[in-house]
């Protein structure tokens, strides 16, 4: 086993030790799941709406060069400033030159998935900027100093009482402030409220962008995303640059599948669409223009890996549009959570998109958490085959001899025992013994050799003492 | 030298060429379908009101500015607001009602928060402590119970968000089934402001032990007046 997927085990076997975990977990992805379950079965024609929404998304990226081009053009016009970041250290580079230069001190953030995948907000610290997460979740990940372990609910690891215990800590917070989950939402606001009046800047990420009127729209439910983007007089935004639709119509076909598959809301409460910064009037009388709004608009269109993983089998993974459907209904995300698989984007979406960016290299294991049992692809909202995309992955670590020697060797051996029947049975007799001889109260321990590595992590079972064929046979002659 | 831009669309174009992109084909068949007869005016607004109360929002049924205004100083005095933020009166779905506010005692706050750092601070500041935000609507979404904000010259965005109630005046001829319906009516709609929002419900948060929680950054309350 290679080093990444040793710690990959270990990450797993502390997931599965922790009982609060895994009964969080239960409650959350059950329940995000019912309401997706539910909202689609209230929505007339739910399997087309899917379809509509899928090919909003595949059109969209099989043009990816001529739809961001012609989307960065509508948004200049409309007096946005574009700003190309090939890595995330041009990202990073970029945004803490728009705070730097303008004398930026606060910057207020709205969820984004993005940033964490630059890793921003340390870059800021650097810089001298305090940023300040604004999603009730994603405030107390940054309290804890932790990292968001669902895409849409990052905090389904603490229990209330940890959160009441973080904010008497973190914010000083008296008894009846943390009394309940309502008193903590309230002050929540309070605190945030605060950051909000005062920050120079608001960051957010993008959850879909409009190509033909160099639109970005993003979604949340809490109206944090509302005041990042209207209060501070900077937006800078990052999106990441396959999210992208033709049209309007494109957008609706998206949004009426997202809030669905993430929450099971019909909508979320706040789909916020952005063209450019604020519109000024023609100089003169007060009140010509829009009285609020941010005076600069900043898009940062993120690539990072994303224009090679569209010249690769895992290409499909780009129609994502991050609503962590397939986390919850993923057998395997729903006993160890979203910290065990150790990268920014977990579940079988992060089992794809993490290999598809940095290099299968360092995160093929991930694609092996797996049974592909399909249920991620069943509740996609865009029908992403992402059974397909998990083998694709598995198959290009094999293609680059990630493997070790000895299974490369025996593959073709097994391969070829496999495809001859007689030989076939031949081999199954004969390991059977070699396995019960090895076996102790039923189960095998643990295997010699290399094969030890299967045992490490499971038992595995006696093979009964006679085989199907074996039986089958003998049936066959008592019935004759 | 190239610069990122070209070398982020010449990577693409590379990708595109290799890449293996189902699904933009002839592979999908689904095309969801709209209601085919267009549902009435009475429908739409049963159907919103419905959509409305179920994400805890509240729908008002009035017709003349007395009316609206009386519900408006009722919500008013509910909740502790003597001045309101608010969208210009030909904004609102009901004529003349700046004017039956002020007279009932209710002061409109209006504001341009200034594009220079040193004094946008004070002027957003000044804002904060408005316990009622006063908009229209440029349309009214019947299947979502969602409200379509457009920002403008005397339609800010920060009245629908930063108060902690929320009023709409929407004369009810501005429903309509669905966003999809909307955008094929208005297909550049989304390019009408620098913000156009659609407003579904009072801010709202499950983050914590997926408890339902209501306003936590927006508005706690939300009511709709739809006007005859």
């Amino acid at each position: 086993m290679t080093e990444a997927a040793l710690a990959f085990h270990r990450r797993i076997d502390a997931a599965l030790a922790d009982a609060g975990l895994r009964q969080a977990l239960a409650l959350t992805t059950g329940r995000l799941l019912g309401g997706r379950t539910a909202a689609f079965g209230a929505l007339p024609g739910a399997d087309a709406s899917r379809d509509d929404a899928r090919r909003a998304r595949a059109s969209a990226v099989a043009r990816l060069d001529a739809y961001l081009d012609q989307f960065a053009q509508a948004a200049e016009a409309r007096g946005a400033a574009i700003h190309w970041a090939e890595t995330a250290a041009d990202a990073r580079r970029i945004i803490t030159g728009i705070a730097r230069e303008r004398g930026i001190r606060l910057a207020v953030k709205s969820k984004s998935m993005a940033t964490e995948e630059v890793d921003l907000n340390e870059a800021l610290e650097h810089a001298g900027v305090r940023v300040v997460e604004t999603d009730l979740g994603e405030f107390v990940v940054q309290l804890g100093g932790d990292r968001p372990s669902h895409i849409i609910t990052p905090i389904i690891h603490r229990s209330r009482q940890d959160v009441a215990a973080l904010f008497r800590e973190k914010l000083g917070a008296a008894p009846e402030d943390v009394a309940d989950i309502p008193a903590m939402t309230a002050l929540a606001r309070r605190v945030l409220r605060a950051e909000f009046l005062q920050a120079g800047m608001g960051i957010s990420g993008v959850n879909v962008a409009v190509a033909e009127t160099g639109s970005v729209c993003i979604v949340t439910n809490e109206g944090n995303g509302r005041l990042a983007t209207s209060l501070p007089r900077v937006h800078v935004a990052l999106l990441g640059l396959e999210r992208i639709v033709p049209t309007a119509a494109d957008l609706a076909a998206v949004l009426t599948v997202l809030a669905r598959s993430a929450t099971g809301q019909a909508s979320s409460v706040y789909t916020n669409v952005i063209t450019g910064p604020r519109r000024h009037g023609p100089a003169g009388p007060p009140n010509a223009g829009e009285p609020d709004g941010p005076d600069e608009l900043h898009i940062v269109i993120l690539d990072n890996g994303r224009s090679r993983l569209l010249g690769t089998p895992l290409a499909e993974i780009l129609y994502c549009v991050r609503c962590g459907a397939c986390l919850n209904a993923c057998p395997v995300y729903r006993l160890i959570g979203g910290h065990a698989y150790g990268g920014v984007y977990p579940g079988p979406v992060g089992s794809v998109v993490m290999p598809g960016l940095h290099g299968v290299e360092s995160w093929s294991e991930l694609a092996h958490a797996s049974s592909l049992c399909g249920a991620c692809r069943d509740v996609c909202p865009v029908k992403i085959d992402l059974p397909r995309l998990l083998l694709a992955v598995r198959r290009e670590a094999a293609a680059k001899q990630l493997a070790p020697l000895w299974i490369r060797a025996a593959m073709p051996i097994f391969a070829a025992v496999a495809t001859r029947p007689r030989l076939y049975r031949w081999a199954g007799r004969a390991a059977a013994r070699v396995a019960r001889f090895l076996a102790r109260e039923g189960w095998i321990r643990r295997l010699p050799g290399p094969l030890g590595a299967w045992t490490a992590s499971r038992d595995f079972p006696v093979p009964a003492p006679r085989s199907f064929v074996d039986a089958h046979q003998a049936r066959q002659e008592v019935s004759r | 030298m190239t610069s990122p831009r070209e070398r982020i669309l010449a990577s693409l174009r590379d990708g595109l060429l290799r890449g293996r992109l189902p699904g933009h084909g002839g592979d999908l068949a689904g095309r969801a379908t709209e209601t085919p007869a267009a549902p009435t005016l009475a429908e739409m607004a049963e159907q919103f009101s419905a959509a409305l109360t179920g994400l805890s929002g509240h729908v008002h049924r009035a017709s003349g500015t007395a009316a609206v205004a009386e519900i408006i100083e009722g919500l008013a005095r509910e909740h502790r607001a003597g001045a309101f933020i608010g969208w210009d009166d030909e904004y609102l779905g009901c004529a003349g009602l700046a004017a039956a506010l002020a007279f009932r005692g209710l002061a409109r706050v209006t504001y341009d928060v200034s594009d220079q750092p040193e004094r946008r601070g004070a002027d957003v500041q000044a804002l904060a402590g408005i316990g009622l935000g006063l908009t229209g609507a440029h349309a009214a979404l019947a299947d979502i119970g969602g409200l379509v904000l457009v920002s403008g010259p005397g339609r800010g965005r920060l009245a629908s968000v930063l108060p902690p109630v929320h009023v709409a005046v929407v004369d009810e001829r501005r429903l309509r089934p669905s966003l999809a319906a909307l955008l094929r009516e208005e297909p550049r709609l989304l390019d009408a402001g620098s913000n156009v929002v659609i407003v579904a419900g009072p801010s709202r948060t499950a983050d914590i032990e997926m408890t339902l929680t209501h306003g936590v950054h927006g508005p706690k309350h939300v009511h709709v007046i739809l006007t005859a």
